[in-house]
């Protein structure tokens, strides 16, 4: 295991049986991911892909058919470690008879946190997501988004230096997602190493250092984000106007790009060593450059492309065996 | 944080949790009027009424407190899976024993709360009523305290794996039948088929024998209970409460939690 | 499912509530008597109550007791009870009552009274030191059964007992002695008398010590006559003459204690105006009409179950 790695998957299978009798199911094919000490990890595929179950193997919630999951360097059997790992499940769910303190003390009890600070540990913590208004209320009157806070802040009252979440910003609006977000960034700077499952690519694109997409129970991709502009040429959106219509047809068989747009504006997604070319062309024909925008990476094209081409087993990343 | 420490947190936890329980209020109002109409009940003989008040009391006790054990317990870790509250204690380090353990320490110890106010409830009607109170009745009381203990023990036993309807069921009939083993014996052994013997001598020996938990009829004649056989009951019930929790512990150590 | 549970909790609590009201403001008795409603076998009972023995136990004797009291006219009264006592008794042997109980409902024939010494003898087994048991059953081997020397085995081990009464070893060698006597016919119905409660049964009780107070009486006169023949060389022609002679063989007669008076009959014998019978040397029973009316009973049963018998064995 290298130094920085604190999770390690390798060959994880998990079979479901859903009743005495009944065929297994395959949930997990074999998965292969790491995350390293101080990144954010994205954990993403579409909804069944075998996220939260794989997340749930790492908590020890499930135990696997067959294969090797560690955390920090033990195995997740153990429970001793898990004083150093904080979890925050989808849509958490608490006693909702106790009061935003009281859970967070409850948490920080099961957590060892000494008793001379537990109390301004608890109240720090909730300062921190943003809670401290309403500390002392049940949590039966929380709205989704303040119990996705609880759930974050039960995950690191402990300090851990893991922090797992699952789907952190489901369900939440546009400025409860973006208040998430910059915690989840703000723990990270606080040295928290993070794994988060989601499904919502535009969060991962804004924080995430890494990632791995799974599909069907198995990992499709594995890398760093930047690292999609090395995976293949680099994409520019050209708009261009006022171009003669032949333009048009010429260019789009010559640079192997789909023109879109509507009216007068027709817009080219060709790869970087073609742009000179085709703005130069425009511009020679009479035609407008408009707009030339590179996309930083595409995850969503990514994303796509491993949905739609189904992995075979075993695959084996560029990242997997690292 | 030692083992004891988490069991502690996780027990005060279910307490609280418990409490509010509504379940449990109803069940321990209509057994307080239970023990309370005792005495109208008992005016229905023309003898012997402080026997009848007591054995109604009792009974009652027993009957409630077998109920909120069942009703309650069958629900104690089925309900922590159910509202997922579950997923966020297991991954703080607790172990799955530890928290079995810690929610069976915290039931037992508001079934003891409520089997308290009860036999409050009992001692007082006995005291204004003229039925006599000895250390048969407070050994009566406590053995249907083990009793309990091993009650919740088999109901939490099944809330690690079983539906609540499936385990108040599981666990209603194992009441039952625990409270038979002896009858069954003693009706095995006069039985002229040797398979309906050696059934029940296994039933005897396999099952928990819930009758040693049940001193009423001591209690309210006034006969006496040897301490050897009290003490008995005691281990009896240390005993099998120990197996049905790490029972329990084995199945519940190996669930996944979907 | 919690609100399941929540619901059947709530639920049980109005049918406990319900029947709690029913039994404090209904003037009718709770446990009907209804017709041919036999109590349920003891055994399987004791089965089904899973534990619950003792309330149980107390159900079906408040269910005994409601019965009784709520019979006008009992018909095979003493099976009924019998059959609800043998509940409560088998599922709590350890009741004291009861037992008694059975033993002072349980008369209507042979059948009933053995079936209650039965009963009886399970209670001497689990009150071994309560002379009580003891005493009601040798008060059906001597009064109904006319088993006397029964009676007196039945009756020698209870002076073992904790405060037996005086009047026991005295009781037991007049049964032993004498095959029974007046004196131990009094001594048994007086303690009997005691524990039945007031109604019928306890009047023919009353009505048997006053019969067999009449027979001592008229014996204490058979010995003046006696006496009168002795001194007089003649028979007396009237009862009054022992007192009206000179100097008198008795002082005043003795009197008749239903307040009547005392005649010769057709025999020639002194006799009460109110029975006008005389028991044999051997006492066969202490209430003519209480007696025979039984018998006719024991032996109506005994006809019935023979052709009973007979027309199953046609079948």
């Amino acid at each position: 295991m290298t130094p920085e790695a604190i999770v390690r998957v390798k060959g994880l299978v998990k079979d479901f049986r859903p009743g005495l009798g009944r065929r297994k199911t395959r949930v997990l094919h074999g998965i292969d991911f790491e995350v390293r000490e101080g990144e954010i990890f994205g954990f993403i595929g579409p909804n069944g892909a075998g996220k939260t179950t794989t997340l749930k193997v790492l908590m020890g919630l499930i135990h696997a058919t067959a294969g090797e999951a560690e955390v920090l360097g033990h195995p997740v059997r153990d429970t001793a470690y898990r004083a150093h790992i904080g979890y925050a499940p989808e849509s958490p769910y608490f006693y909702d008879f106790l009061t935003g303190r009281e859970i967070l003390d409850f948490y920080a009890r099961l957590t060892a946190v000494p008793n001379a600070s537990r109390a301004a540990r608890v109240a720090e913590v909730l300062e921190q997501v943003g809670l401290t208004h309403a500390a002392d209320t049940r949590l039966r009157t929380y709205s989704k988004g303040m119990l996705q806070r609880v759930g974050i802040a039960q995950a690191v009252v402990h300090d851990p230096s893991v922090v797992f979440l699952d789907e952190p910003m489901s369900g939440l609006d546009p400025v409860g997602r973006k208040e998430i977000r910059d915690l989840i960034v703000a723990l990270n700077q606080a040295g928290k190493t993070i794994m988060m499952n989601t499904h919502i690519l535009s969060d991962v694109e804004m924080i995430c250092d890494r990632v791995a997409i799974i599909v069907e129970g198995r990992i499709a991709y594995q890398g760093a984000i930047d690292g999609f502009d090395e995976a293949g040429d680099k994409i520019f959106d050209v708009t261009l106007a006022s171009l003669a219509p032949d333009f048009v047809e010429e260019a789009a068989t010559r640079f192997g790009a789909e023109p879109t747009g509507r009216g007068d504006r027709v817009t080219f997604s060709v790869a970087e060593k073609h742009v000179g070319e085709l703005v130069e062309s425009a511009l020679r024909r009479g035609g407008q450059v408009l707009e030339v925008l590179g996309r930083r990476a595409d995850l969503e094209t990514l994303f796509l492309s491993a949905v739609n081409d189904r992995p075979e087993s075993d695959t084996r990343t560029e990242e997997g065996a690292a | 944080m030692t083992g004891l420490r988490l069991i502690q947190t996780i027990a005060l936890n279910t307490v609280r949790d418990a409490v509010r329980s509504r379940v449990l209020y109803v069940l321990l109002f209509f057994s307080l009027v239970m023990i309370a109409s005792s005495v109208t009940l008992a005016a229905f003989s023309y003898v012997e009424r402080e026997r009848i008040i007591q054995d109604i009391a009792l009974s009652s006790i027993r009957f409630f407190g077998a109920a909120i054990a069942i009703f309650v317990g069958v629900g104690l870790i089925h309900r922590e899976v159910e509202r997922r509250t579950i997923y966020t204690i297991l991954s703080k380090p607790v172990s799955r024993a530890q928290f079995l353990v810690g929610k069976y320490v915290g039931l037992v110890a508001t079934l003891w709360m409520q089997l308290a106010i009860m036999a409050v409830g009992y001692f007082v009607i006995c005291h204004f009523n003229g039925a006599q109170l000895d250390h048969r009745d407070a050994i009566a009381v406590g053995l249907i305290a083990v009793e309990l203990s091993v009650v919740v023990a088999f109901a939490t036993l099944f809330s690690s794996f079983a539906t609540p309807f499936l385990a108040a069921s599981y666990s209603i009939g194992l009441y039952m039948v625990g409270h038979l083993t002896r009858d069954l014996r003693s009706m095995g052994e006069n039985s002229e088929s040797e398979l309906i013997g050696t059934l029940t001598l296994w039933l005897e020996r396999l099952l928990p024998d819930l009758s040693a938990f049940n001193r009423v009829m001591e209690a309210i004649h006034d006969l006496p209970i040897p301490p050897v056989e009290a003490g008995a009951a005691l281990l009896h019930g240390i005993g099998w409460t120990v197996a049905f929790l790490s029972i329990a512990a084995w199945t519940f150590e190996r669930r996944d939690f979907r | 499912m919690t609100k399941l549970l929540f619901r059947a909790a709530i639920a049980m609590g109005f049918v406990g509530a319900i029947a709690i009201g029913q039994w404090n403001l209904s003037n009718q008795p709770l446990f009907g008597a209804e017709e041919g409603s036999r109590a349920p076998d003891p055994e399987v009972t004791k089965i089904a109550a899973t534990g619950f023995d003792t309330i149980v136990s107390t159900w079906y004797w408040m269910k005994a007791v409601q019965f009784v009291g709520g019979e006008k006219s009992p018909t095979g009264l003493g099976d009924r009870v019998g059959d609800l006592i043998d509940v409560v008794t088998t599922l709590d042997p350890y009741v004291g009552h009861p037992y008694r109980f059975a033993a002072v409902w349980m008369k209507d024939d042979e059948q009933t009274v053995r079936h209650a010494n039965r009963i009886l003898r399970r209670g001497i087994e689990h009150h071994p030191d309560d002379w009580r048991n003891s005493f009601f059953l040798a008060f059906n081997h001597f009064f109904y059964l006319g088993e006397n020397e029964v009676a007196a085995d039945v009756l020698e081990p209870a002076m073992d007992m904790s405060n037996p009464p005086t009047y026991l070893p005295p009781l037991i060698a007049r049964l032993r002695n004498q095959g029974g006597s007046l004196d131990a016919a009094a001594a048994f119905l007086n303690q009997v008398i005691e524990a039945t409660p007031e109604g019928e049964l306890r009047d023919a009780y009353i009505d048997s010590l006053l019969e067999i107070e009449a027979e001592r009486r008229a014996r204490f006169l058979d010995e003046a006559r006696a006496e009168f023949v002795e001194r007089h060389r003649r028979d007396i022609e009237r009862v009054e003459e022992l007192v009206e002679v000179s100097p008198p063989v008795l002082r005043e007669l003795p009197p008749e204690p239903n307040g009547e008076g005392w005649e010769l009959d057709d025999m020639n014998r002194i006799v009460s105006s109110h029975y006008r019978f005389r028991y044999e040397i051997k006492i066969d029973g202490t209430n003519r009409r209480l007696i025979d009316a039984f018998r006719a009973r024991s032996e109506a049963r005994r006809q019935l179950e023979m052709e009973e018998e007979g027309t199953s064995d046609d079948a």
